[in-house]
């Protein structure tokens, strides 16, 4: 049978399907940013440790190896402005999706729901940056003589890193939040994932602390590249081509998981379509 | 004319099945389930043909878990069958192509696509931008909603702030906003108020006028299915049992209708037993079943006749006519009165 085609109608010029997902999530967001604070502060991890390998320090007489409190206070104070811009939620909202049949209405429109996604993670972002600058300068201000980053360019490579970082942690979570097609709990694999992160991103101690056997294991990993490495672009403790070897080990494991997650994705949607929707 | 105009929709031997798991209550049928899962085959569409033409408009009716909603959502594609064929404006809704995406929309009660916190207006400029709809296009389509549903004013308030009847119409207007030309409609009045019904069932007849669409409506409601639709197609067990004219399905069962009355004082049954078939008696209230031709006679005669504070008069619900008009079977209540008479209306 002949196909039908929808009305053809002049080109007066469409909006972008990007930009108008971006403006109304981040007016959706706005609505939001007294709870995102709240969030922000229950991912406070790095401040807390901060304190506490600080104290190590000066217990004993200035250093813990090479890291005196100057350098703690950069490490902590940028992992803890990584970790706030890799938050990834979408286990929980796919979860959720998936599980209340809210995801049908989404599949009954012309776009993968990935970028929905995508567009709420990266306004909530925008929304973060204030607290976040202001527990910066805070942090500066205590331990003096603080310097969190040596020059420019460091910056920007991580703002490039970090956004990369952002990737494989948004699609790990994706790829968790996928497996409510098949199981009820699996949430509980994001709940784990939380746990293990905590120790294997660096966001508990630098790894550069850590045995050489754990530390072997981890580089194999997608972990470290989603706090550790982006945070030693920041401070400058990666140059040159260790710099270019991380985003190409970040840019591998965007690959990896973005093809998990279309295949996943695929197998879902058609548990999805055979026991119900 | 070069060809007869195509069927928008064709669906032959359609079938869907699930398998369920059951289990026993408790905590040993707990334990039993986790070694030894019994299943069970649901047969919720057991094989239905039909065709539905450019334009047409056409009724569910149905039982619940008839497979009314299982059949819709087969043909939006959200759901995959398990056996027959479907074939919707020349595609297989199942592929889910964004060129199919966008000719159908599927709107199931109050199963919400606006962002909750934001005007409706935000989540028809996604909508508008998913939907890659031209600006000159978009801004038509919403000046001819807003002069049917009446929109203006509610647009640009909070989702989560509107009435139920306000979001309604909003969730209408954001599935139809890019025209599609196949609209499956699940129970879109279901908890509005007889006003907001009426406003809707309107909508969906001029939406139906001006874009030729092809609607397929499933409704509790049996004024909704007599406003909008001319012919009507009964679905029971997951099979078809009445496919045809509205008029020969309402002569064949729904050829009756109730009358309710409100007593201001007791009467004998007996007494009001010669106005009509009592169904059920519940303190002061009656309600009464008598043939459609006679309803107005009757009811002015019970109004003459009788002590009555209120009366009203209405179909009787779908599931009860369907149940008549298929098992031949009578509300129970209706029995269990009159084996009781001669005894007093009321306390």
């Amino acid at each position: 049978m002949k196909r039908m085609v929808a009305t053809k109608y002049r080109d007066t010029g469409r909006p972008s399907k990007a930009r108008t997902l971006l403006e109304v999530w981040f007016a959706n967001m706005s609505a939001y940013r007294a709870e995102i604070v709240i969030w922000m502060l229950t991912g406070s991890i790095p401040l807390i440790m901060l304190a506490v390998w600080i104290g190590k320090a000066q217990a004993a007489g200035g250093a813990v190896g090479d890291f005196t409190p100057q350098r703690f206070a950069a490490y902590f104070l940028a992992a803890w402005v990584s970790q706030q811009l890799v938050v990834a939620w979408v286990a929980w909202e796919l979860d959720l999706q998936i599980r209340q049949g809210i995801l049908s209405a989404k599949l009954l429109r012309p776009l993968d729901p990935l970028w929905e996604h995508l567009a709420m993670h990266v306004t909530e972002r925008l929304v973060r940056v204030p607290l976040a600058i202001i527990v910066i300068v805070v942090g500066l201000f205590i331990v003096p003589g603080t310097q969190l980053t040596p020059d420019l360019p460091h910056a920007l490579l991580y703002l490039l890193s970090i956004n990369l970082a952002f990737l494989i942690r948004f699609l790990i979570a994706y790829c968790v939040g996928i497996l409510a097609f098949w199981f009820e709990q699996a949430i509980a694999v994001e709940e784990l994932y939380y746990s293990i992160a905590m120790f294997l991103t660096g966001s508990f101690a630098p790894l550069d602390l850590y045995p050489v056997w754990a530390r072997t294991i981890i580089e194999w990993l997608p972990f470290p590249y989603v706090i550790y490495y982006p945070v030693q672009i920041l401070t400058g403790e990666a140059n040159g081509l260790e710099i270019v070897r991380i985003i190409a080990v970040q840019l591998a494991w965007i690959t990896i998981f973005g093809v998990l997650r279309s295949l996943l994705w695929r197998r879902g949607l058609r548990r999805y379509g055979a026991v119900g929707a | 004319m070069k060809h007869l105009p195509a069927h928008t929709i064709q669906v032959a031997g359609l079938q869907k099945h699930y398998v369920v798991h059951e289990k026993e209550p408790g905590l040993a049928g707990s334990l039993r389930a986790f070694f030894h899962r019994k299943t069970k085959l649901v047969q919720a569409v057991a094989g239905v043909t039909f065709t539905i033409d450019p334009g047409e408009m056409v009724g569910f009716l149905g039982p619940n878990g008839a497979g009314k909603t299982t059949t819709l959502k087969m043909l939006a594609g959200l759901l995959h069958p398990s056996g027959g064929s479907v074939d919707v404006a020349g595609f297989t809704p199942k592929e889910r192509r964004a060129a199919f995406l966008k000719l159908i929309t599927l709107v199931m009660g109050q199963k919400q696509q606006l962002l909750w916190d934001l005007p409706a207006l935000d989540s028809f400029r996604v909508n508008q931008a998913i939907y890659e709809i031209p600006d000159d296009e978009y801004q038509a389509t919403m000046r001819e909603f807003n002069t049917i549903l009446e929109l203006e004013g509610i647009l640009k308030k909070q989702v989560r702030k509107l009435s139920l009847g306000e979001r309604m119409k909003c969730e209408l207007a954001a599935a139809l906003l890019h025209r599609p030309k196949v609209l499956f409609l699940d129970e879109p009045t279901i908890g509005l108020d007889v006003n907001m019904q009426v406003r809707i069932r309107e909508f969906v007849a001029e939406y139906n006028r001006r874009f030729q669409a092809s609607v397929i409506l499933t409704s509790h409601y049996m004024a909704d299915v007599t406003a909008l639709c001319k012919r009507i197609i009964v679905i029971d067990k997951g099979q078809i049992v009445f496919d045809g004219d509205l008029g020969e399905l309402t002569e064949r069962a729904g050829a009756r209708k109730v009358i309710s009355v409100e007593l201001a004082r007791l009467v004998t049954l007996e007494r009001l037993a010669s106005y009509g078939q009592v169904q059920s008696v519940e303190g002061l209230r009656a309600r009464l079943e008598v043939p459609r031709q006679t309803t107005s006679s009757t009811a002015a005669r019970l109004l003459a006749e009788l002590p009555i504070a209120d009366v009203t008069i209405e179909d009787p619900p779908i599931e009860e006519v369907i149940g008549q008009m298929f098992g031949g079977h009578r509300p129970a209540t209706a029995d269990m009165v009159r084996a009781q008479e001669p005894q007093e209306v009321g306390s």
